[in-house]
């Protein structure tokens, strides 16, 4: 794998994290499995959400899609509300390698804009989007609220939690950056190093 | 049906040849024109595909990579390749098969002398590692080689994309050869067999000899898919299902009664509950992952919870409208006992014939043995070739008695055409077809019967009564077979309503044996007549950079050879004892050398 593409994909990337909301960190020091976060897009029942995204480059990336996953719950037609897999063409037989991971966050990004109820990767949340668009709005922005919304809650009681627990507190802020907020992913992170 | 003349017997006289020509009847005819079915072997390969590559080539004025992406988009299928291009013209025709062509090849880029930034690596390369491919888009060697290889490997040999996003423009195999024989020549090779068994594996006409270990043969039809062949390898098999040939059941019913027959092992169970077959090319498609539209890997999307056929724009509500989900609640418990017997009647009978079959093939030996006898006792007639005659349409009629089974099991049974017939038109049908199939029973087993006598030790005159009932008896089994199959074809498939089933039509002379492609040989050293094969075929190895060679330059190209095929049938060389000489010289393959020598030789 190309491994200085992806260390400055992951530079370039987060330059501009402020302005387009797309962030890659790399978990811990292995660059085969990134955690991805895109902001939930405006005016659309994702707005004001941080979705954490798993991504998992093979050994033939960026001649081979990276595997792309929701880590966090979300409704949404072309994502499977039970385990997150995204049903995106850019990330299965239209992969370019001249696309960088930061594009395709950006094209899931767009996704939640604009869904596409036609080739639905949840049927219950695509069938949903259709007939009864009101309720469909209503679950995402709960959902969003519920699952998206974490970061903000509480996060110095996380950071007091996890320092009594006996990790620094530079790392404990960081790994709580990375995983957007979740404790149990943190902790998770802080005890694999 | 049941009286036969004398003339009728002198007219089957007629058609026996010596001893071995009746094993393949039909060699008189291929050796002096085309048979409808063709045998390709590895070497030939090439040269099967060049008359589409030059027709192609010809008609839109473009090289043979171009050529083949065309023909491999459109399946070699040249008449929709053809209405295509009248009907939409040739640019949609070239940016839908993803063909590009720019003027000049060289870029700008490639003369400049300052790095270049190749944005697949991030890195800056300099201009001469770089490639720009037809399409425009330029990315440094190294990135294409590993992109080719990804897709090789993924076995997308044959449509292998440009690396940038949303260019649909097809890589030239050149190029493609070239970077990946510098870092890999294995994957290289296997490039080129994928492009060249393209013309096997997607089209409709073609297909693979299933002989197991494979003898690497395909057979091309160019008539009706629904017939029996045979490879020169041996094998018989039906070239519509490339089981072996079953007719007259048709094929659906041949497969229905294979996985009844058989025990169904562990893989074929994990097949049935983990893939679904390709509605295009029947493949087994295992799910990866995903929402329920699935792609091939020849491109053909369909819906995974019915396996139908769907285009790009299958919808999550014509989903809905699939009767796919519905469960088809069929009460076959009750019948379960009643059906086991009624399968057991046909089963042994089709397994009795099978195995009369085979006691009967042992007969031939005892036969010639018999015949050699007779021979040293100078009786006035010393051609004998009846009673090989009469073997042999015992073997044909044996073998269509022994499939009429398994057809007459589904024809009158309830699990394909339950819902065709009527109680009365199918207990009517029934009887029509048992009558026939009794009496064609009773004249295999007379014949049998007669071909086991021991005339050895007969008298002229006994002899000569015994000619004269083989030759009856093999002349009214023919007539008979061919009745059977009519009936079958026009009274009992021919009238369904629901479902579509086709045999391969009967052939008195049993299955056909294909022709070997037509090796022209040039007789005057200059490659003049060549018309299929020529310098192509000759040399297999390094041929594809040959003609582009030849087309680029100013030699006479071979499209130009192609055109002048004059007196070619002069220069039709038998098919047996091939001649092929390399105009340019650099390999010779010596082709007078039986066919397995040279195909061991080959490459």
């Amino acid at each position: 794998m190309d491994l200085s593409r992806v260390q400055k994909e992951l530079k370039d990337c987060n330059k501009d994290r402020e302005i387009s909301g797309i962030g890659i960190e790399a978990n811990g020091g292995d660059l085969t499995h990134l955690s991805g976060t895109i902001t939930g897009p405006v005016g659309t029942p994702y707005e004001g959400g941080t979705f954490l995204i798993d991504v998992r480059l093979t050994g033939g990336y960026p001649f081979e899609p990276p595997k792309m996953q929701f880590r966090t719950k979300v409704w949404h037609p072309n994502i499977s509300s039970q385990n997150g897999a995204i049903c995106l063409d850019i990330l299965k037989d239209q992969w370019s390698p001249a696309l960088t991971l930061k594009t395709a966050l950006l094209s899931i990004q767009a996704l939640l804009s604009a869904p596409e109820p036609d080739d639905p990767q949840d049927a219950v949340v695509a069938h949903q989007y259709l007939r009864d668009h009101a309720t469909f709005v209503a679950t995402a922005r709960y959902w969003t609220e519920a699952f998206a919304k974490r970061v903000t809650v509480g996060i110095e009681e996380k950071v007091q939690k996890l320092v009594e627990m006996g990790f620094p507190e530079n790392s404990v802020r960081k790994a709580l950056e990375i995983v957007n907020g979740d404790e149990n992913m943190a902790l998770e992170k802080l005890c694999s190093g | 049906m049941e009286e036969f003349d004398y003339l009728s017997s002198g007219e089957e006289e007629e058609d026996c040849e010596s001893l071995d020509g009746i094993e393949s009847d039909d060699q008189r005819w291929t050796s002096t024109s085309l048979s409808s079915t063709q045998v390709i072997t590895e070497e030939s390969l090439l040269a099967a595909q060049v008359e589409d590559l030059h027709r192609v080539m010809d008609l839109l004025t473009v090289r043979e990579q171009h050529a083949r992406t065309l023909l491999i988009y459109h399946r070699w299928d040249i008449d929709r390749l053809i209405a295509a291009f009248v009907e939409k013209g040739r640019e949609w025709l070239f940016s839908e098969a993803g063909v590009t062509m720019v003027e000049s090849r060289n870029s700008a880029s490639s003369w400049s002398s300052s790095p270049i930034m190749c944005e697949i690596c991030i890195e800056e390369v300099p201009p001469n590692s770089v490639t720009t491919m037809d399409c425009g888009h330029c990315f440094c060697n190294d990135c294409w080689t590993e992109h080719f290889i990804v897709k090789i490997n993924d076995g997308q040999s044959k449509r292998v994309r440009c690396m940038a996003h949303k260019c649909n423009a097809i890589c030239d195999e050149d190029i493609v050869r070239k970077l990946v024989s510098e870092k890999n020549p294995s994957i290289a090779d296997r490039f080129k067999r994928f492009l060249l068994e393209s013309y096997i594996e997607d089209n409709k006409k073609v297909k693979w000899c299933p002989s197991v270990p494979h003898c690497g043969n395909a057979i091309r039809v160019d008539g009706d898919a629904y017939c029996e062949v045979e490879c020169t390898c041996g094998k018989q098999f039906c070239f519509s299902c490339s089981l072996e040939a079953h007719s007259p059941c048709s094929c659906p019913m041949w497969d229905l009664w294979v996985k009844k027959c058989q025990d169904e092992s562990e893989s074929v169970n994990w097949m049935t509950a983990n893939t679904k077959p390709c509605p295009k090319c029947n493949k087994p498609v295992e799910k990866n992952g995903g929402c329920n539209l699935v792609s091939c890997i020849c491109g053909q999307p369909f819906c995974w919870l019915c396996g139908g056929a769907t285009g790009r724009d299958h919808t999550w509500s014509s989903i809905a409208g699939h009767s796919c989900g519905r469960y088809n609640a069929a009460d076959k418990a009750k019948r379960a006992e009643t059906d086991l017997y009624r399968y057991m009647h046909y089963y042994n009978r089709f397994k009795g014939h099978m195995d009369s079959l085979t006691l009967e093939t042992k007969l031939k030996a005892s036969i010639q043995e018999k015949v050699s006898i007779v021979e040293s006792k100078n009786f006035g007639n010393k051609d004998y070739s009846w009673v090989i005659n009469g073997l042999y349409r015992l073997f044909r009629s044996r073998r269509v008695l022994s499939y009429s089974y398994p057809f007459a099991f589904y024809m009158f049974g309830e699990d394909l055409f339950g819902d065709d017939m009527t109680e009365k038109i199918r207990e009517m049908k029934k009887n029509l077809f048992e009558d026939q199939q009794q009496q064609l029973e009773s004249h295999v087993e007379k014949l049998s019967s007669l071909l086991e006598e021991k005339f050895d030790e007969f008298t002229e005159e006994k002899i000569r009564d015994l000619r004269m009932h083989v030759i009856n008896f093999s002349v009214s089994v023919d007539g008979l077979c061919l009745k059977m199959y009519e009936c079958i074809e026009n009274d009992l498939l021919g009238p369904l309503q629901h479902a579509i089933h086709n045999i391969a039509p009967y052939n008195s002379k049993g299955i056909e044996k294909a022709s070997e492609l037509p090796i022209f040989q040039d007789t005057s050293a200059n490659l003049k007549s060549t018309k299929i094969t020529g310098a192509n075929n000759a040399l297999p190895r390094a041929s594809t950079t040959n003609e582009k060679r030849a087309t680029d330059s100013s030699q006479p190209s071979s499209s130009g050879l192609l055109r002048e095929s004059s007196s070619m049938d002069e220069n039709i060389c038998s098919t047996r004892k091939r001649s092929r000489k390399d105009g340019r010289g650099d390999t010779l393959i010596d082709l007078n050398l039986p066919t397995w020598v040279v195909d061991k030789n080959g490459f």
